[in-house]
């Protein structure tokens, strides 16, 4: 038993080097989940910020439009399945792209309709009185947004956007589908080669796993810190 | 220093409009310490809020320092920063400690240097008592102390004029002392102030004039003697018989 199953652990990470498929797919998969994240994060504090001075009542026509907008793109965004939009992206829209970027740009572009509610409703979590403290100081509402708002706002958010970084983490597995070799893949690949499942799928689901757990942990330091301000 | 003429202010409810404020006028000169009573619902606050454009008037004219502030092109910004608010509520910073809470301003609008905003807060802090709190949070200290901050925090811009709204009604009775004080040294010192309150004791010994607010209008002022003693508006006498 013990023979048998070294056996195909050995042939199926050791030989060939074929581990080298799990450490190149999870450098892959690290990549498009970071670029992702900035530019998800990024795109979702913008379009949080529309939405909300849109309803706070900046209804000049460059913002009804910027509105309407996003609207749409959280809607469709929201309404179709990631992988969907990866194929769209890859095979329809940037045909010339390597698909690595295109991966990015699009779980990135996925990632930011989470992200823009999230934060939206960080930010309205924030009492008003803060933003009137802030302005009867004689900041400007730019000032007061970035220095008293958004820090609390991220505050109150912070487990909700780190799910979202765990979810997006996961998500990254569909990239197989437009030729990338991610950690799935990966694992897919070993798979294919050997024609032995188990091993292979288990150790990606094992990466994977001990990934989000050091998130997870991460997240609590994070809170612990953001905390502070908290003790009483 | 703060002239208002024909202040209307109307608020859109999901119910309707409500017009909350029917036409104030009132003059302000520097050093004068107004204090606005006035029953619950009566405008009072949106009257205060108003002077520094928290609240946008419908109609009418807000002027300070000579200037009407409620027209289009005024840097509104820079006229709030000569206007000190002070909140029911304190809405200090809570992400911030005590010295950010009130160094940030100075600073950020590079009014003071880093190292002038410390000292000054420093005083400030040290004129209350509260020194030992400077690099507290908001959330590890009293009320009555969170509004002291707040009173130094508005005070640490050097404002013209410092604008109270109901600064003692959300505070425990034992602390609502300790705020009366600071706001009574500020007085002495001659700070122009417009008060919104409910503390009567405050009104009559601190006030140069008190300004009785009801139904959005101004009912009647005078000085805190004659207001006390000699109310000519018979709501404002039924409004005294049950709050003396």
């Amino acid at each position: 038993m013990w023979d048998y199953l070294s056996q195909h652990i050995y042939d199926d990470f050791i030989l060939k080097d074929r581990y080298m498929y799990l450490v190149k797919g999870l450098g892959n998969t690290l990549l498009i989940t970071v670029g992702a994240l900035l530019i998800g994060v990024l795109l979702g504090v913008l379009i949080a910020l529309v939405r909300i001075a849109y309803n706070n009542g900046v209804k000049s026509p460059v913002m009804r439009v910027l509105n309407a907008f996003c609207g749409l793109y959280l809607t469709v965004i929201r309404g179709t399945p990631m992988v969907v939009q990866l194929m769209i992206m890859y095979f329809a829209i940037w045909k010339s792209g390597r698909p690595v970027p295109v991966a990015i740009v699009s779980f990135g572009i996925n990632s930011g309709a989470y992200v823009a509610e999230v934060i939206r409703s960080g930010i309205q979590s924030v009492d008003r009185g803060q933003t009137e403290a802030g302005r009867s100081l004689g900041l400007s509402a730019k000032d007061t947004m970035i220095r008293i708002i958004l820090p609390q706002a991220f505050k109150n958010v912070a487990p909700a956007i780190f799910n979202e970084f765990i979810a997006l983490l996961k998500e990254t597995s569909v990239a197989g589908y437009v030729g990338i070799q991610d950690l799935t893949k990966g694992g897919d690949i070993i798979r294919s080669q050997t024609y032995d499942a188990f091993p292979p799928l288990i150790a990606v689901a094992l990466i994977y796993l001990v990934m989000v757990i050091g998130l997870t942990s991460i997240l609590g330091v994070i809170e612990r810190r953001m905390a502070k301000s908290d003790l009483r | 220093m703060i002239s208002v003429k024909n202040l209307h202010k109307t608020f859109n409810n999901l119910a309707g409009p409500v017009e909350v404020l029917k036409g104030i006028d009132i003059e302000i000169d520097q050093g004068e310490k107004v204090v606005v009573i006035g029953p619950s619902g009566s405008g009072k606050s949106t009257f205060l809020r108003c002077l520094n454009l928290l609240e946008t008037p419908t109609s009418g004219e807000i002027w300070f320092d000579g200037q009407q502030i409620n027209v289009p092109g005024v840097d509104i910004d820079k006229v709030r920063s000569h206007m000190g608010m002070v909140f029911q509520h304190f809405n200090l910073f809570p992400h911030l400690t005590v010295r950010e809470n009130i160094t940030l301003a100075p600073t950020l609008l590079k009014l003071q240097t880093k190292e002038e905003a410390n000292a000054n807060a420093e005083r400030l802090l040290t004129r209350i008592g509260l020194l030992d709190k400077i690099e507290s949070y908001p959330s590890q200290i009293s009320g009555g102390q969170k509004q002291r901050i707040a009173i130094v925090r508005a005070l640490a811009m050097n404002p013209k004029v410092m604008l109270f709204d109901e600064p003692t009604s959300a505070l425990d009775p034992e602390m609502v002392g300790e705020v009366l004080e600071v706001m009574k040294e500020l007085a002495e010192e001659g700070m122009t102030m417009v008060v919104v309150t409910h503390e009567m004791g405050f009104a009559r010994e601190v006030g140069t004039r008190v300004v009785f607010v009801d139904e959005g209008v101004i009912k009647e002022e005078n000085t805190p003697a004659e207001f006390f003693d000699h109310p000519q508006n018979p709501r404002l006498q039924d409004f005294l018989s049950k709050v003396l």
